[in-house]
């Protein structure tokens, strides 16, 4: 498959404290938001930190390991219904419920991507798009188990831990923030590790990281399995927050935004993405007005990347970057 | 009913296998999965629904605005679009995807989420051994298969066809014996958007007209490039032909809901046994 | 010595064409074997063969008296097949210091690089003469030097065998001096076997113990670098028979 760098090169290394101050800057002001801002704002936060966790796990398969997938929003969307069903139908407490759909999610996607990742070029983008839309059917359909097109209700706030109650606004306000800012630096963590480094190989000259002795489709299963985990859990925390589920939120036009949050940032560089998904859900929300218009402009702007600059913001930045130098 | 069942496979198939020709031609020049036919399938339906019932024109004459306005958006795209990524093949596929992406939601914004109903070109019906076909479906069945039979001789018999046998072998050998691969490429992506607005066309009287139409076809017709085969119109016939049939069949024997599903099953179940697909070339 | 690398009737068909005949021949531990012949002679898939790459059609690739044929590659590095690739393979976007890391963590996987893993990237830099690139992103080098270091990422690996498939074209007589120097070093006392494909005769001569000779797919000749300089089936190999009106 002929590949330009959709990923922003690596350079000499940044100083620590410069390399946090975005994220750094970003999360105190999230921190800030339930005590400054209304009620509305502190909901877009959720949505744009829950894209965050979406485009950051997307960057785990696709920035670093790197094959095309399509399919983001259904690992979201079943870790959002099987929690939601673990919780209503079997009554299994949230804290039980959410590591268990990130397991479950993990299991699926292994089980899935252990055949497909085998198949190379837009072969395997296909297949995900198609599983993608075929996940989005199954939850359309099953309407005893999940309500189908009248949605999921009912689903409860996770149960109060530490004294501390998650059923306020504020209160699952800061869960959803936590977890975040655990799994992004547990994700930060992986990719510049020994492991981030063998995906990297592999993204780079498949061929070359193989027989240099990198078990090629193994890495790549589990970054595809670990990154949709991530997004699995991500679906329990967006469950159990807005407690009403619809189908329509996981179809493949969400998949698309993810892949659009994570270009736009520039993919292969974990904070890119990060980044871009804030960007966008920012824009997202102020264009709430004219929805029709929303994914109109965002498949523009996406083509619009492709064309002047695919390593996307991060790519710009380095660019700058060199010419300083 | 089995009857029916069979006819109406026969006909969702031969959309499919439409759509999967043109696909196929383009994938296997191109290595591109060109997912903006979806887009053009939605508004070359889109184009004959307003002809034949704002302009209130003849069938054919919106027929033909789609199939040009189809050709001319595959052109466009090709030219300035995915000509300046050659050899980038993923920058290639995410443009495809979000001009699909563009496309289906222009219809959402221009023409409402609300389905609209393509009137039939041919009214009646007649009995077939105790069952009624209506000569609508008739239609599709024959200009389907006159379609077949016009590109299989377009790609056999004629000088272009040749040479897009030959640059789906081998693209740079072709270039190298002097064939224009600029040329072939557009003519290919042209003749990919015309059949994909003709499968349009000849789908809409028998199921409406709305923005999120093209999702599923396209996604089949994908399937059934890969099942069928790179280069291979036999290949696409049978395997959207089969598609269709077993959809169709599916849908009353097995379930209704997840008939769409099935196809998904069949690529899994392929890829894993033979992960270059049916015919074998990536 | 004992035997390292046994490849018994080794046969690779592509749909009519058959690329590699029934081959037989044997390497020693700590030997330097070249492989040459004229293009097509199946030298690059007999190397594809012994790493992975390819499976044979029929035959046998015993390493260390195991059978390795039709194994995944990555496997056969494991167990201490290192190569280079013809047509040069890097990974682009890393710096010269990261590529050759990248090497050692794969044989030795850990999320943390060691301290002992980074000196030896050090090592392998100042070996091959490339320190003063250690920061330098890969794709950015001249060819030349890309094969450097993929042979130094090879190195990085550890590995019993090497084979280096036309890892010296395009290098100038100093840099060829310097890689010769290399190779024999890393013979000597590293005890690497080396199997080399070369069409750059001087490396052939200097180098290498024993050369085997493929053409058409069969092994036509095998000896030291005299015998096989003058047998008359690699003359006429290369050269073309005799002519009769000379």
């Amino acid at each position: 498959m002929g590949d330009i760098k959709l990923t922003a090169d690596t350079l000499k290394p940044v100083p620590v404290w410069r390399r946090f101050l975005v994220p750094g800057i970003i999360l105190i002001l999230l921190i800030l938001v339930p005590f400054f801002a209304s009620e509305y704002v502190v909901y877009v936060a959720v949505l744009a930190i829950i894209y965050a966790m979406l485009a950051g796990s997307y960057d785990l398969t696709t920035g670093y390991a790197g094959p095309l997938t399509f399919c983001h929003g259904a690992f979201y969307g079943l870790g959002a219904y099987a929690s939601a069903l673990l919780t209503i139908k079997a009554s299994f407490p949230f804290w039980i419920a959410f590591p268990i759909s990130g397991i479950l999610v993990f299991i699926f996607a292994f089980i899935i991507g252990y055949p497909a990742l085998k198949l190379k070029g837009h072969y395997f983008a296909v297949t995900t798009f198609f599983f993608g839309y075929f996940v989005y059917l199954v939850l359309l359909n099953s309407a005893k188990l999940t309500g189908g097109p009248m949605g999921l209700r009912g689903i409860q706030a996770p149960e109060s831990f530490f004294g501390f109650n998650f059923a306020t606004l504020q209160g699952s306000y800061y869960l959803i923030l936590f977890f975040a800012v655990l799994f992004l630096g547990f994700l930060y963590f992986l990719v510049n590790s020994g492991f981030g480094r063998m995906l990297v190989a592999i993204r780079e000259n498949e061929d070359l990281a193989e027989a240099t002795g990198i078990n090629t489709a193994l890495f790549k299963v589990l970054a595809f399995s670990l990154g949709a985990a991530i997004a699995g859990m991500t679906g329990s925390l967006f469950a159990h927050f807005f407690r009403l589920l619809h189908p329509t939120t996981f179809a493949w036009m969400t998949s698309e935004m993810i892949v659009i949050m994570a270009l736009v940032g520039g993919l292969g560089t974990l904070i890119g993405p990060i980044i871009g998904a804030f960007i966008v859900t920012f824009i997202l929300e102020i264009m709430r007005f004219a929805p029709e218009y929303r994914y109109i402009i965002w498949s523009l702007a996406l083509i619009i990347i492709l064309l002047i600059e695919p390593a996307g913001l991060m790519g710009i930045v380095r660019r700058l970057q060199r010419r300083k130098r | 009913m089995l009857l029916q069942q069979i006819i109406n496979g026969i006909i969702i198939g031969s959309s499919y296998a439409l759509i999967a020709l043109g696909l196929n031609l383009i994938w296997s020049i191109t290595d591109i999965a060109d997912f903006a036919q979806g887009g053009i399938y939605v508004i070359a339906a889109y184009v004959a629904y307003y002809v034949v019932t704002a302009a209130k024109l003849p069938f054919i004459l919106g027929w033909l605005c789609a199939i040009v306005i189809g050709g001319g958006l595959a052109y466009l795209i090709e030219r300035f679009l995915y000509r300046r990524w050659t050899g980038k093949s993923r920058i290639q596929l995410l443009c495809a995807i979000a001009l699909f992406f563009l496309m289906a939601n222009l219809a959402i914004l221009l023409f409402t989420p609300k389905a609209k109903i393509f009137p039939a070109y041919v009214q009646g019906a007649f009995n077939v051994g105790g069952f009624t076909v209506s000569f609508q479906r008739v239609v599709v069945l024959l200009v389907s298969a006159a379609l077949f039979v016009v590109v299989f001789l377009f790609i056999m018999k004629t000088r272009m066809g040749k040479a897009i046998r030959a640059a789906s072998q081998d693209r740079l050998v072709a270039q190298v014996v002097g064939i224009n691969i600029h040329t072939v490429n557009s003519t290919v992506f042209v003749l990919g958007g015309m059949l994909s607005a003709t499968a349009a066309v000849l789908i809409s009287p028998l199921y409406a007209v709305f923005p999120a139409m093209g999702d599923l076809p396209l996604l089949k017709s994908l399937v059934v490039v890969i099942l069928g085969g790179f280069g291979s119109v036999a290949g696409v016939l049978v395997g959207g032909l089969g598609l269709g049939l077993a959809e169709s069949l599916g849908s009353v024997y097995i379930s209704s809901a997840y008939q769409h599903g099935f196809a998904f099953f069949v690529l899994i179940l392929v890829l894993m046994f033979f992960p270059k697909g049916l015919f074998g070339r990536v | 010595m004992s035997v390292l690398l046994e490849v018994i009737n080794l046969r690779k068909e592509f749909g009519g064409v058959v690329a590699v005949n029934d081959n037989n021949f044997v390497v020693e531990e700590g030997s330097r074997i070249g492989i040459i012949g004229p293009n097509g002679a199946g030298k690059t898939t007999t190397f594809n063969m012994i790493c992975g790459a390819f499976k044979p059609t029929a035959g046998k690739i015993l390493f260390q008296g195991k059978e390795i044929q039709g194994q995944r590659p990555h496997k056969i590095s494991m167990l201490g097949i290192g190569r280079t690739f013809q047509n040069v393979r890097a990974f682009g976007s890393l710096s010269v210091y990261e590529h050759v890391l990248t090497g050692i963590l794969a044989h030795d996987l850990k999320l943390v690089p060691t301290k002992e893993q980074r000196e030896r990237v050090e090592m392998i830099l100042e070996m091959t003469n490339l320190v003063k690139f250690r920061n330098t992103t890969v794709k950015d080098l001249t060819i030349a030097l890309q094969r450097k270091i993929e042979l130094a990422t090879a190195l990085g690996t550890n590995p019993k065998l090497l084979l280096l498939d036309e890892n010296m074209a395009g290098l100038t007589y100093v840099e060829i001096n310097e890689t010769l120097e290399l190779l024999r070093k890393v013979n000597k006392e590293m005890g690497m076997t080396l199997i080399v494909v070369e069409h750059i005769m001087k490396v052939i001569m200097e180098l290498c113990e024993k050369i085997i000779v493929l053409n058409y797919g069969k092994k036509i000749a095998e000896g030291n670098p005299q015998e096989v300089a003058n047998n008359k089936e690699v003359i006429e190999a290369y050269l073309g028979e005799e002519s009769q009106y000379a």
